[in-house]
């Protein structure tokens, strides 16, 4: 039975980043092909904060068979911040979760992004991409705080499309409103 | 002095004697029901789409009022608004104006025509309706955790008022159709539940709060309903445990409030009822031994002086009567058991419980019901046909043939028995000494899978009650055939197992499902299982269970393709519990000592480390087909021999030749 493990990684890795370039290729592609039959008197931003709403809300979606409040609460929200780093990891980034000083307080680091380079390639304003992110963040916590009956904010911190480095985002529960 | 409907004696019946708890009377309200069955709600999809009835639903209905045997028939949930919203299955039926009355008018008639009591529930779907439009209602807006599901939309106060008119106004037409019990429906996910739970309330008006405040609605109902309703008496079913902890939904003790205070409104009858569609946690499937949810039903009586009935896994009538003779349960409430057979209390009460037809609580049914198609059953070919009598009672053949049936698993039993009652000599060869098919190794699977030879069981003593003659022992040869000459072949020999297109398949620790099911194969510590449908899963879980480390690799793109996904999800996280790693969209591309290197959909290769490959891919079985054509003798092929499928495929398969032939 021959087996080149190397060879058989490398060919996986390759394809792996060549669906994850396709991911942000064929959304540049859509949005340009719905910013020209929204016509002139549509701002790009809109269409792509809409897009980012609809994506949030899937994704948020498909959080909630995963995530049990059984395990505790601490517990819960690691789990949905994993979950978050998850889905950019998928995409290509580079995504790290850290406890907080509040046991109810959570950071995700962005190392690294490809959506900013996807947005440069395709001459987008680099701020579009921040809203943008921050739009589907905010709207997966919407369905979760519905669902779970929680209070869970995320704040960004710092962002790579303004030249921070990195992309830092709080996750946290908000007692105030609760 | 309560009212008595029909007179019903049992006391010369064998059932009675052995059941006594089960065929004595009890009072609902003002009614007094001969016994202590009664044919719980259940949704069924057979009506029109449009909310009329059908003559389909009412001989169904009509068969299970006869199998109830003076107990209680329940129709199906009625949905009350006109806007739909309430709706839950696309065949449900409706109760939003007086132009359904006639139709709802047939089900009592029906029921009545079988000295059975008729019952009808109102049942707004909540959070899980909308079947038919964009948007469903709820106390609150919290998303779906199924995806099948519309999104919620919150209900004003406005709405509130309004879903109590609507309730009341169908309770009026249902009164007026004649039905003699009414119930309401606060179950499994649907707009009373809504309600009642902390996960799917989260109002600050009075309609929300705390557990009395998330009863309000509940109560105001009750309320209104029992006032119209009159001597009527009038039940509702509740959980006693919605399984939501991991979503913070209700407390038992707040389940236990909600008890009281439906007794507390004027609820004559509590039907306890466990879990959610969306609870993760299994209630009614066959892994879920039977009896398991009874501690329910006693927690229920302790909080309540009205009756508790209850279904959930009581599949046999000793758990019930048991129940009720120890004080724990009033009513034995059944769905699944009179799908797969209606006429399951009557067998009982006559002493023919080897007659009863056992349902294995596979839940087909209902996941049928999701999407949106006619209830069937997976054991049970007739159901949903009852009122098709060529298919559900042909009549005697006119041309008597002498039929030989290769085969003595399920597919072979069914069609001999259909064939046989219809007056053909029927000859059933089976070369093993024992019948049963390849369920006999099957139904060693764990997790409940030893149920599934209740279908033989079943099957075998309707073939003897008509007249099928056994050759057991028997390989069935060309010159057999040619001995015999029968007018018609059944071949139900079941299927062939694949030989891999891959290197290795011929080695000695390549090993066949069966041979491993009975304990004739040796199998090593580490075991890969070629094959990712039911019998590959169900092998696995046998030698996982061993201690043994189990890999599945088969070619769906997902492990259990033909299990249906009211069971599937299950076996999903069985897997996982007993660390089972399922390769799918995967073939084996070769064997040797070392393991098998397993190939990828897309052409990537990896190596699994095993001593063992067990085979369970099938293939169509075409042997002895050219001899019996070539001898010019009628054929029919039926089960996996046809096509390597389930076990309800194989039951189906036969009862359509055996009423055809």
């Amino acid at each position: 039975m021959s087996f080149n493990a190397e060879k058989e990684i490398t060919k996986l890795w390759k394809n792996l980043h060549g669906a994850q370039d396709e991911i942000g290729k064929t959304y540049y592609r859509w949005r340009e092909a719905a910013l020209q039959f929204a016509g002139p008197d549509v701002k790009p931003l809109d269409v792509s904060l809409k897009t980012a709403e609809i994506m949030g809300m899937e994704i948020g979606k498909s959080f909630l068979p995963r995530l049990n409040w059984l395990k505790g609460e601490e517990a819960w929200l690691m789990n949905l911040a994993k979950n978050i780093a998850g889905n950019w990891i998928n995409q290509g980034a580079i995504v790290e979760v850290e406890k907080g000083e509040n046991p109810l307080e959570v950071f995700i680091k962005w190392k690294r992004c490809p959506w900013p380079t996807f947005a440069k390639e395709h001459g987008v304003d680099m701020e579009e991409d921040v809203l943008c992110c921050d739009m589907i963040l905010q709207t997966i916590l919407k369905d979760i705080n519905e669902f779970f009956n929680t209070n869970y904010k995320i704040e960004t911190l710092k962002a790579i499309p303004r030249g921070e480095g990195v992309c830092l985002r709080r996750l946290y529960k908000d007692n105030k409103q609760e | 002095m309560a009212k008595l409907l029909f007179e019903w004696d049992y006391s010369s019946y064998p059932g009675a004697k052995k059941y006594p708890h089960l065929f004595k009377p009890i009072q609902l309200g003002e009614l007094t029901i001969p016994n202590r069955i009664k044919y719980a709600a259940t949704e069924d999809n057979l009506n029109d789409h449009n909310g009329f009835v059908t003559d389909a639903d009412v001989a169904y209905l009509k068969e299970r009022a006869k199998g109830v045997v003076g107990g209680i028939c329940t129709m199906q949930g009625v949905y009350m608004d006109e806007k739909r919203m309430g709706q839950g299955y696309v065949g449900q039926a409706a109760a939003w104006d007086d132009k359904f009355v006639p139709g709802l008018t047939r089900f009592v008639d029906a029921i009545h025509e079988e000295r059975a009591v008729a019952a009808c529930q109102l049942m707004h779907c909540g959070r899980v309706g909308a079947v038919e439009v964009d948007k469903c209602q709820g106390p609150s807006i919290v998303p779906q955790r199924l995806r099948i599901f519309r999104p919620v939309q919150e209900m004003t106060k406005a709405d509130i008022k309004q879903c109590l008119k609507e309730h009341l106004d169908a309770t009026e037409r249902l009164l007026k159709a004649g039905f003699d019990v009414v119930e309401i429906s606060g179950i499994v996910g649907y707009l009373l539940s809504n309600f009642v739970s902390s996960y799917t309330n989260r109002r600050t008006d009075e309609y929300g709060g705390d557990i009395r405040g998330r009863m309000k609605f509940v109560v105001e109902l009750i309320q209104g309903v029992k006032k119209m309703c009159g001597d009527v008496p009038l039940g509702i079913r509740l959980c006693a445990e919605e399984l939501l902890d991991d979503v913070r939904g209700n407390t038992h003790e707040e389940s236990m409030i909600t008890y009281e205070m439906a007794e507390e409104a004027g609820a004559d009858f509590m039907s306890v009822t466990a879990g959610w569609q969306e609870s993760i946690v299994p209630v009614i499937s066959r892994d879920v031994p039977m009896g398991s949810w009874l501690h329910l039903a006693k927690r229920a009586k302790e909080h309540m002086k009205i009756p508790v009935q209850m279904a959930y896994r009581l599949f046999t009538p000793d758990i019930p009567n048991k129940a009720i003779g120890d004080g724990e349960l009033d009513f034995w409430e059944m769905c699944r058991p009179m799908i797969a057979d209606p006429l399951m209390p009557k067998k009982v009460l006559e002493g023919r419980e080897e007659d009863v037809r056992h349902c294995v609580a596979c839940n087909l049914c209902l996941a049928r019901l999701f999407r949106d198609a006619p209830m069937t059953c997976y054991i049970n070919p007739v159901c949903a046909h009852e009122s098709d009598p060529a298919f559900a009672t042909p009549e005697k053949t006119q041309d008597q043939k002498n039929i030989m049936i290769v085969g003595g698993g399920p597919a072979g039993l069914e069609c001999a028995y259909s064939a046989a009652r219809r007056g053909h000599e029927v000859h059933v060869y089976e070369k093993g000494e024992e019948l049963g098919g390849t369920l006999l190794q099957a139904s060693k699977a764990p997790y409940g899978d030893e149920e599934l030879m209740t279908c033989i069981n079943y099957q075998k003593t309707q073939c003897e009650k008509s007249g099928v003659t056994f050759h057991m022992g028997t390989e069935v040869t060309e010159d057999l055939i040619q001995e015999e000459l029968p007018d018609s072949v059944v071949l139900a020999t079941g299927p062939v197992y694949a030989k891999g297109e891959g290197t290795g398949f011929d080695r000695e620790n390549v090993v066949n499902v069966l041979d491993v099911l009975s304990g004739d194969a040796k199998v090593g510590d580490k075991v890969v299982v070629w094959g990712n449908r039911k019998p590959g899963i169900g092998v696995a879980l046998f030698l996982a269970k061993q201690g043994k480390k189990v890999t599945i690799v088969g070619k769906d793109k997902s492990a259990g393709f033909d299990v249906n996904p009211s069971f599937k999800w299950r076996y999903m996280i069985y897997l996982r519990q007993n660390g089972i790693m399922a390769y799918n969209d995967c073939d084996i591309e070769s064997i040797d000592e070392k393991g098998v290197m397993v190939k990828t959909y897309d052409g990537y290769n990896f190596p699994v480390e095993c001593d063992t490959v067990v085979v369970t891919e099938r293939e169509t079985n075409n042997s002895l087909k050219d001899i019996v054509q070539q001898e010019g003798i009628e054929l029919f092929v039926v089960g996996d021999a046809l096509v390597p499928r389930n076990l309800s495929s194989a039951v189906h398969d036969g009862y359509r030749i055996g009423i055809r032939i």
